[in-house]
């Protein structure tokens, strides 16, 4: 094809009918309405996702619930050890401890503990307490002055349980 | 007339007229997805919130339902035989929820000795008002009537539940005045006796045949200040007598198992344990017929490792013909 006549076309404004325009536009407005359409659609996922994803971890943290049933102290030795005996009286399953601090009376942190192994009451090791269930887990401690002491559970969701020991 | 003439004319022209329709439609179907999708986002959050809301609700009725059980534990008492701590406790619902005990535990205070053992409880709801005579035995290894023990109940909402210990001083009051031992009035029972040893059934109440090889049953309980065991040997007996007379007949201690009369060995009182004592078998003589009797209670043997004797008077019987 001679590029005389393409340039022709290309200048020539004549041979662009109304139809041809309208159909161009249509289709370009049809596109870029369906593109916003799928970004509004993956946005409102996206933040129905987050929302639902903060809902029910609010929700099941609402839902938990720990019962301490014994916390003994016990010093020989061999060295100190704290006895936590615990149920799980929330309504959610899957109950983890994810961490366990002792503070003094004071305020004083006395230890953190990250690797705590619960366990039933029979000794069976076990990852969480479910609904109803009961469960323990012993920690090392130095030899504790006789006082009060706090210890305190934080679960993997993130909740707080607090009780009060004597030493 | 015209007004309405010429409004429809202008309808007609309106829909007649395709121009611009398109765009009319395509705005039209826009804005109904934009509505349709913030409406969907609205009530899906809406939806959500309802659901934290009732979780937060429910929460809340948890709270107070624990806040609202009330459950005491009364008339604590503690019983050590070979490691075995038996606990007796009447329980009673004061609350106004039906409560759901799931767990007993007993420590062992005692210094040198400081266990502690937990055991289930299954199947043991209170509803409110409920009253309930408990006896729990669990195993402590060491554990010995001479220590001191605190237990406590936990329940399904994660309350714990103290064991109210019995009044201790009015029970070292008791002792002191009698001695170390104590008897149930109540009970006090005899028995008829075969010629084959066998015992008939057990008869409350102060009169007794006075033609009949009878056995007499005695709830004794050992209240020694220094929670020692009491052995008593065969010397012990029941010993009636008749005043103003020289009258008098005599109830040795006997064993009785499985209704039977058996070889008497001796007899171990533990600390704070009631048990049913017998004495016999004995005819009661004429002389003590259509008289009424003193009844004492002669009791010979070993507290701890010190001689132990005592003479209760304790009850009066009538002895018929």
């Amino acid at each position: 094809m001679d590029l005389r006549k393409v340039w022709k076309l290309l200048r020539g404004r004549r041979a662009v009918s109304v139809v041809v325009s309208n159909v161009i536009l249509t289709g370009a407005v049809i596109a870029v309405g369906f593109v916003v359409l799928s970004w509004t659609q993956y946005r409102s996922s996206a933040y129905n996702e987050q929302y639902g994803e903060a809902m029910n971890a609010d929700i099941a943290r609402l839902k938990e619930r720990l019962a301490f049933e014994y916390v003994f102290y016990n010093y020989n030795s061999s060295g100190g050890y704290l006895s936590v005996y615990l149920m799980n009286c929330g309504t959610v399953d899957n109950v983890t401890i994810q961490t366990v601090y002792v503070t003094a009376i004071t305020g004083v942190l006395i230890q953190v503990n990250s690797n705590v192994t619960l366990r039933q009451f029979n000794g069976n090791e076990i990852a969480d307490l479910d609904r109803g269930e009961e469960g323990y887990f012993v920690l090392s401690l130095p030899n504790l002055i006789s006082s009060s002491y706090s210890v305190r559970i934080v679960t993997g969701r993130g909740s707080t349980f607090d009780h009060m020991f004597f030493a | 007339m015209t007004i309405c003439f010429s409004l429809r004319k202008r309808v007609r022209k309106l829909i007649a007229n395709s121009k611009g329709f398109s765009s009319v439609i395509g705005t039209t179907f826009m804005v109904l997805v934009m509505l349709f999708l913030s409406t969907s986002v609205f009530l899906w959050t809406l939806s959500q919130n309802t659901m934290y809301n009732e979780a937060v609700r429910a929460r809340s009725q948890e709270e107070a339902d624990r806040h609202d059980e009330n459950v005491v534990a009364l008339s604590g008492n503690y019983s050590v035989s070979e490691e075995e701590v038996t606990v007796k406790v009447v329980l009673k619902n004061a609350g106004s929820v039906a409560v759901q005990i799931i767990n007993l535990w007993v420590l062992d205070t005692y210094e040198l000795n400081r266990r502690y053992t937990n055991k289930s409880l299954n199947n043991l709801n209170l509803n409110p008002g409920d009253v309930l005579n408990l006896v729990e035995t669990v195993t402590i290894l060491g554990a010995n009537a001479s220590h001191n023990f605190v237990s406590w109940f936990v329940t399904a909402r994660g309350n714990t539940i103290p064991l109210e210990k019995e009044q201790g001083v009015i029970i070292a009051q008791l002792a002191q005045g009698i001695g170390s031992i104590t008897m149930e009035f109540k009970t006090f029972r005899h028995h008829i006796v075969d010629k084959n040893n066998n015992l008939g059934p057990a008869q409350y109440g102060f009169t007794i045949p006075g033609n009949e090889y009878t056995v007499f049953g005695i709830n004794l309980t050992n209240l020694d200040e220094s929670k020692r065991n009491i052995n008593l040997t065969g010397y012990s007996c029941v010993w009636l007598i008749v005043p103003g007379t020289s009258a008098s007949a005599s109830w040795s201690i006997v064993k009785v198992v499985d209704g039977r009369l058996v070889d008497f060995d001796f007899q171990v009182l533990e600390y704070g344990n009631p048990t049913l004592i017998f004495f016999g078998k004995t005819n009661p003589p004429a002389s003590l017929q259509w008289k009424t009797a003193a009844v004492n209670l002669l009791l010979y043997g070993k507290i701890g490792s010190d001689d132990y004797g005592q003479n209760i008077p304790f009850i009066s019987v009538y002895v018929t013909g």
